[in-house]
């Protein structure tokens, strides 16, 4: 049995900006066997580490559209992050994954999809929409609500052009705040700012939302507001994670490992959780 | 093999006998408290103890160890686990219990090759309890005094006899290395008599009957903050709990080559830091939250919540050892009264 914390080698083909503190690193398993088998669902992640500073989990921002290589976007917060940020092409890193369970791709056919996203919740929701991009005969509308903090945080722009090509798919972007001397022709205000136009309905729609705890407890009760039912409303939830595999305690909500329950939740299943802003 | 008698002193030399093939592990004095380790000769065993210091989760999951090591383009290099045949000897019911928690946790979902790899290579010959403690409470868990499954060989102390009992193929071929002679139905009756008299012994207790969902309805009992106030978060009671088995994974970086390791160690809910993730977010920052996490994760939503349901299983076996560390006195048991409201 291969011991499952033994990271494996992978080496960084493409390293892309997306904003001032914000990369996305393009990734490759130095083996070719393992690259092949890698099929990770849109909405799992994978454990990073660089030797001698640390593991931590991160979502995966590319899906099955290509078995080369995978995507990964992160934001340079911490002493890892940190470091992956610095990485250049040819750095390699250890990898360990895919963990979890996904978005409900399954259960959203033939339904119209509702993806809202705040700031660096939008790279696991990537994925999803370049699902529908490729199978767009089965799901039905889409829709992207976008939350950055301020018009230079956003990420994956050089994309919106191409996502709003998508037949049925509308994308709409709102900013906390705007700094002088910035145009903006788009929505200020929080992501559910966006809810008094979203086309959108409560009917035949699956919701996916990824952002800070806080905002998805907003979208959630804006959504409830708008007749949505909670086990049509999914969302994404961060956590503390060393294992992936439900060993290491922390990122335990009650009965539920988020690495193995989730990350990805239907709302009604959080219900009379601890721990949780939601 | 039928269950067998034998004396203090062939019980002695059954154990210096497996000593050729064994790491003998069992619990001996230390000062005024019990420890489990290394036995060099029966002499060292002490079979009448309450309790030991550490449970045996130690012996499968040692407190830090390395995982892997890197070389110097990065690949990680596997850290030999030591295989050594372990025989257990003298756990109690409750410790056996936590052990056989810890089995589901890791090897049903995803194997945990270094926790499986000892529990593989080793025997256990358990005890039924006949020492319970100020503190002990497992008869109201269901996970004592007396090992229902889970061991090789089962001893029960009669006095100046053993009753052998057989759980296993290799417990049956042990037994056959041992002197001694087959039970007779008085033996067994004797055991009967003992356990009667041992479960009238108990002073704490918790009513388990829908304990998990009463405190899931009591998230917000004033009793969180209250114990909070007093509450030092030094996680003594997560240390010495057999079924605690939170881990954290470290690196240790080092400029000499091949010498930067990736460590597992123990780690613990009641820790500031333990469900802090970036920018300075703390799912857990209140005490009051971490001692409910520690308290819920014990008696509502761990065990088979977490596992799938074998026997109404609740995290916490009742060992005690919590309330025995606890330098602020916090009793797990009161905890439950009074989450409960009676």
């Amino acid at each position: 049995m291969k011991d499952p914390y033994l990271p494996d080698c992978a080496e960084i083909v493409n390293v892309k900006r997306q904003s001032h503190d914000t990369k996305t690193h393009t990734v490759r398993f130095v083996d070719e066997a393992r690259q092949t088998e890698f099929r990770p669902e849109p909405g799992q992640f994978i454990m990073i580490s660089a030797p001698g500073l640390g593991e931590a989990p991160f979502s995966l921002s590319s899906g099955p559209e290509r078995n080369d290589c995978f995507d990964t976007t992160i934001r340079a917060v911490g002493n890892l992050t940190g470091i992956l940020d610095r990485c250049v092409v040819g750095t390699r890193i250890g990898v360990r994954g895919p963990y979890g369970k996904g978005w409900p791709l399954e259960k959203a056919k033939g339904q119209d999809v509702l993806i809202i996203a705040g700031g660096i919740g939008l790279p696991p929701l990537r994925p999803v929409i370049k699902t529908v991009q490729r199978s767009r005969d089965m799901f039905g509308d889409l829709e992207i609500l976008y939350g950055a903090r301020t018009p230079a945080d956003e990420i994956f722009v050089d994309e919106y052009e191409e996502w709003k090509r998508i037949k049925g798919t509308t994308l709409s972007l709102t900013v906390d705040s705007v700094p002088k001397g910035v145009t903006w022709p788009h929505k200020v205000g929080n992501v559910t700012a966006l809810f008094d136009d979203m086309k959108t309905s409560a009917e035949d729609s699956v919701v996916m939302t990824c952002g800070p705890e806080i905002m998805m407890r907003f979208v959630a009760r804006g959504l409830l507001a708008r007749n949505f039912r909670r086990n049509q409303i999914y969302v994404s939830l961060e956590r503390r994670m060393k294992c992936g595999m439900g060993h290491c305690g922390h990122c335990q909500i009650g009965s539920k490992f988020v690495c193995r329950d989730g990350p990805v939740f239907d709302y009604s299943e959080l219900e009379g959780l601890p721990d949780l802003t939601l | 093999m039928k269950p067998r008698i034998i004396t203090k002193v062939e019980l002695g030399h059954f154990v210096d006998g497996l000593r050729k093939d064994f790491q003998v592990i069992g619990p001996t004095r230390k000062n005024s408290e019990h420890i489990l380790s290394v036995i060099h000769s029966s002499e060292d065993l002490d079979l009448k103890y309450v309790t030991t210091i550490l449970p045996p989760r130690k012996l499968f999951l040692p407190p830090v160890e390395n995982l892997c090591s890197f070389s110097s383009t990065g690949e990680a290099i596997l850290t030999d686990i030591k295989t050594q045949k372990m025989l257990i000897l003298g756990i109690h019911s409750c410790d056996l219990n936590g052990l056989l928690l810890l089995d589901r946790v890791f090897g049903e979902d995803y194997p945990y090759p270094r926790y499986l790899e000892r529990r593989r290579n080793s025997v256990i010959v358990a005890m039924t309890c006949t020492s319970v403690a100020e503190t002990c409470f497992c008869d109201s868990m269901g996970t004592g005094p007396e090992p229902k499954a889970g061991y090789d060989i089962l001893l029960t102390d009669l006095g100046e006899r053993f009753l052998v009992e057989i759980g296993t193929a290799e417990g049956d071929r042990l037994t056959g290395l041992m002197r001694g002679k087959e039970a007779e139905r008085s033996d067994l009756e004797l055991k009967k008599k003992i356990l009667v008299e041992v479960k009238a012994k108990f002073k704490k207790r918790i009513d388990t009957d829908g304990i998990a969902e009463i405190f899931e309805k009591k998230l917000d009992h004033p009793l969180w903050k209250e114990l909070a106030d007093k509450d030092l978060a030094c996680a003594q009671c997560v240390m010495s709990c057999p079924t605690c088995f939170c881990l954290d994974i470290r690196d240790q970086w080092s400029s000499a080559p091949g010498q930067t390791v990736r460590c597992v160690e123990w780690d613990a809910c009641f820790l500031l830091e333990f469900a802090e993730v970036a920018l300075g977010g703390n799912f857990r920052k209140e005490r009051s939250a971490r001692l409910r996490q520690f308290m819920g994760h014990n008696l509502s939503w761990g065990g088979d919540a977490q596992y799938g349901p074998v026997n109404g299983q609740h995290k916490c076996v009742g060992c005690g050892r919590c309330i025995r560390v606890c330098p602020v006195g916090i009793d797990i048991t009161k905890v439950a009264k009074e989450i409960r409201g009676s």
